[in-house]
């Protein structure tokens, strides 16, 4: 795979020996057999001050009034700048046409809220913002006088927090002190990841509070704005 | 003016050294013609003075300012136009007049503003390219691009007289002098 | 140089000092300069050479087909090093080009006489390194048949390029570059078209010259205007080299990845720039100068100033290094210090101490002068030099990428097939101009010569 690998939410793990260097690690010794294994899901961050957009030539990565890095893959023409510059490396390019457009069989099996892009454009995670923006619809719908009824904490569920079975991941509007998300972001336990680079990521996480029983860790929490 | 020679350029006169050339030249102006030109094969020191080429006659600096401070402002505002007015976005929530970061441009067009300008500036007033000129019918004048000096007064000239210039052309050390006609 | 002083005029002293051989008049200059254009039966050497060139072009013409069928992925580039060997010989390139600048326009502002001779193959050379350089960066998009989105044009969709973007700031800097070298040198080309024109025997090239010089006359009046425009051309490309290699050094400083985002880049890459662009400067001049018996043109002093430049030049790039490692270590930011020890002792640290011997060790040999007068000794250096430069941006622009902020996210750089095909047909596209410039052009200017004829008869 070389690196190529069109995931958008890389699960990275680590793993604590307790030891200090290498020099520590003969492999023989017992404590490698069984590490103590962290692992933190990262998507794209969706920074506010973005270092992906900052570089793009075109303008094919910017930032949205909701505070979403969005992706314009259309204008997207594949400098790869944007990748070398988040300090993440969340960001997955078509390096080649990976897609199948032929095989008519295929074609029922892919989700048309999320186009399939052609090889030479890069994409990343976009919070789902096809549900986004449906929800947005179907709260203006259902407003009175043309307005928006307004977006309820929670009717917003994106892909990987459908996903999760232990719950770990919540969005919500962050500008909301109200919300879920607002309250989980307000614990002490709350980061960035590489907050001191100032790109002042969206999503945050909570530090897992781990239980000394080895076998009791508990999962870590993510939830994005 | 009622020429006698319609089909006369002028006359062209020849030196083996830009030293010849450039006291011919002085004597010839002392003598009071005005329509003349050299022609060498490198810039010589001193030629446009002893022609008496003065400062104003040269524009091309002037047109490189024109040149360079439009493309510079044109450049500059334009890119705080697209940022601030045509298409505003928020980009890794900078300010949409982020001027500094549109400096680059800017320079980078000042001089390519300057030097277009500095060129074409040039050609246009020498009237280049020009595929025709009567001097070209002189065989004797290719060696104008290798090294021979010319000098030629042109028939224009109030004082010209084919005899007479001729005559002062060999009294200041010409070489060959030779009539240069127009023919189609 | 006073006369009194014995030293001084001692003939080995002399020889070293001379801009051009003696004996030569205004017509023998001429006639030796153009007589390699109109006159001189194609070489064997000639036709072997351009052979060999021609077919590395054709390598990089298939490189580029099979990439715009398959897309950039038959590199070795993947996330997170998404710029591999493209960015690479872009900067190297562009780096080369930088030389021939310097020698015409900087050396001109300074009154340097022993530029002449060498002026016009290095600005040739400029325009061809440019060439080579900006295919790269259109062909390393993914799809680049869209990079005019790059350009400022009022499009259906009413948006324009991002301004804040090294790449677009690269766009216009290289563009600009291109340009007004062309420019530069085509004024430079006038007058000794003209000469073409008026010497060329054969219908065709006295038409091809004729319209190429434009009626050019040397008349007194266009001269005077030649000057200035000139004069005024090479003070606007002073800063422009200087900014163009600046602006490239942006892509990386701009950035936040540790080992790009540096103070010290914009000095060193022009440093680095006119160092690697005078070591190809010395691989050019130096075959060129045998094969067409030049040397009485470009005499040794010309390879000795040019060996002096490179040392410089090598030396202020050294100090860059030393900064970057120093900054790196002073800032205490933990990215910057394990870069330093990635340098060191990391997968790739071989590249960096071949790095530091061809940059920095070997041309401390410049520094005799029984060295820099040898030619063997120049060209064997000028061709380590330009490895050395080459390696110095793979180590930045590669290394930098594969270990930056997220052990999770590191990686692996393995350049394909198709890396070094695109490469080496790009160094075959320059040597097949370089060796069609020195047959249709005059690879020495010959009106500034025969300047220099006058001017040394006025000396002697």
């Amino acid at each position: 795979m070389r690196g190529r690998e069109m995931h958008w939410i890389r699960i990275d793990r680590y793993y604590d020996t307790g030891l200090k260097t290498q020099e520590d690690t003969p492999a023989e010794n017992p404590e490698l057999a069984n590490p103590q294994t962290f692992f933190q899901p990262v998507p794209c961050q969706q920074c506010e001050n973005a270092p992906c957009e900052q570089v793009c030539p075109v303008g094919a990565t910017v930032h949205s009034a909701e505070g979403l890095n969005d992706m314009v893959y259309n204008r997207c023409i594949g400098t790869r700048y944007c990748s070398n510059n988040c300090p993440y490396k969340v960001r997955r390019f078509n390096f080649l046409r990976f897609q199948d457009w032929e095989t008519p069989s295929l074609k029922l099996m892919r989700n048309p809220e999320v186009t399939i892009r052609s090889r030479g454009v890069m994409e990343k995670c976009t919070y789902c913002v096809q549900r986004i923006n449906n929800v947005r619809i179907t709260a203006e719908k259902e407003g009175e006088n043309g307005a928006s009824r307004g977006i309820r904490d929670g009717e917003i569920v994106t892909a990987c927090e459908q996903a999760c079975p232990s719950e770990a991941i919540v969005f919500g509007d962050a500008n909301n002190p109200n919300n879920r998300v607002s309250k989980l972001r307000a614990q002490q336990r709350n980061y960035n990841l590489l907050g001191e680079l100032n790109a002042r990521p969206r999503t945050t996480y909570l530090g897992a509070v781990r239980n000394p029983h080895p076998d009791l860790a508990g999962p870590e929490k993510k939830e994005p704005a | 003016m009622n020429l006698p020679h319609p089909e006369l350029y002028g006359l062209l006169g020849e030196f083996d050294s830009p030293e010849r050339l450039m006291d011919a030249a002085k004597k010839i102006r002392e003598a009071g013609y005005r329509r003349i030109d050299a022609f060498v094969p490198f810039p010589v020191e001193g030629l446009s003075q002893a022609l008496g080429l003065g400062r104003k006659h040269d524009l091309v600096p002037l047109l490189t300012l024109i040149g360079g401070l439009g493309g510079g402002l044109t450049g500059f505002f334009f890119q705080v136009w697209v940022n601030m007015s045509s298409y505003p976005m928020n980009i890794a929530g900078r300010p949409l007049n982020s001027w500094p970061a549109f400096i680059p441009v800017t320079f980078e067009l000042t001089v390519l503003g300057g030097s277009l300008f500095a060129v074409f500036g040039m050609l246009a007033l020498n009237k280049l390219p020009q595929p025709h000129h009567p001097l070209f019918n002189v065989e004797r004048f290719k060696r104008a691009s290798n090294d021979k000096f010319f000098l030629c007064i042109e028939a224009h000239d109030p004082k010209f007289h084919l005899e007479e210039t001729a005559r002062l052309l060999q009294s200041v050390n010409a070489q060959h002098v030779t009539e240069v006609r127009d023919e189609d | 140089m006073s006369a009194g002083d014995t030293h001084v005029n001692s003939p080995e002293i002399q020889r070293l000092a001379r801009v051009i051989e003696p004996g030569h008049s205004y017509a023998t200059v001429t006639d030796k300069i153009a007589s390699i254009v109109l006159t001189r039966p194609t070489s064997l050497g000639w036709l072997a050479g351009f052979s060999i060139a021609f077919t590395l072009m054709m390598v990089l013409m298939g490189s580029i087909a099979w990439l715009v069928t398959k897309g950039v992925g038959i590199w070795g580039i993947n996330i997170p090093i998404g710029w591999g060997f493209a960015i690479v010989n872009f900067v190297w390139w562009i780096g080369i080009g930088h030389a021939g600048t310097l020698i015409s326009a900087i050396l001109f502002l300074l009154n340097q006489k022993w530029r002449t001779s060498i002026n016009r193959f290095a600005e040739a050379m400029t325009l061809f390194a440019v060439a080579c350089a900006g295919i790269f960066p259109l062909i390393h998009t993914g799809r680049p048949w869209m990079a005019y989105y790059m350009f400022p044009y009022p499009s259906t969709m009413g948006i324009w390029p991002q301004f804040r973007s090294p790449l677009i700031w690269d766009v216009f800097a290289v563009s600009t570059y291109g340009t007004v070298s062309a420019l530069f040198w085509f004024v430079g080309l006038i007058p000794d078209l003209a000469t073409l024109r008026d010497r060329a025997t054969n219908k065709a090239a006295q038409i091809i010259y004729g319209m190429l010089a434009m009626g050019w006359r040397g008349s007194a009046r266009h001269w005077h205007r030649y000057q200035s425009a000139y004069l005024l051309l090479a003070g606007l490309a002073t800063p422009l080299v200087l900014s163009v290699h600046s602006v490239i050094s942006f892509d990386f400083s701009i950035a936040i990845v540790p080992g790009w985002h540096t103070t010290v880049f914009p000095p060193y890459f022009v440093a680095g720039a006119i160092y690697s662009g005078f070591a190809m400067v010395l691989t050019i001049a130096i075959p060129l100068r045998k094969a067409y018996d030049l040397e009485d043109f470009i005499t040794m002093r010309h390879l000795e100033n040019m060996a002096k430049v490179m040392l410089a030049t090598g030396l202020i790039v050294a100090y860059g290094y030393f900064f970057e490692f120093f900054m790196s270590l002073y800032s205490g930011n933990k990215f910057d210090v394990f870069l330093v020890q990635q340098r060191l002792h990391g997968p790739y640290s071989s590249y960096y101490y071949a790095l530091i011997l061809c940059n920095i060790l070997t041309p401390q040999v410049l520094w005799f002068q029984k060295m820099r007068t040898n030619v063997a000794v120049l060209f064997v250096m000028s061709l380590v030099i330009n490895v050395g430069m080459w390696l110095e941006r793979f180590v930045i622009v590669v290394i930098s990428l594969t270990r930056d902020f997220m052990p999770s996210a590191w990686g692996r750089y393995q350049p394909t097939f198709w890396d070094w095909s695109t490469f080496i047909g790009t160094l075959g596209l320059f040597v097949s101009l370089l060796f069609l410039f020195v047959r249709a052009l005059p690879a020495i200017s010959i009106a500034e010569m025969r300047e220099l004829v006058h001017t040394s008869e006025d000396h002697e």
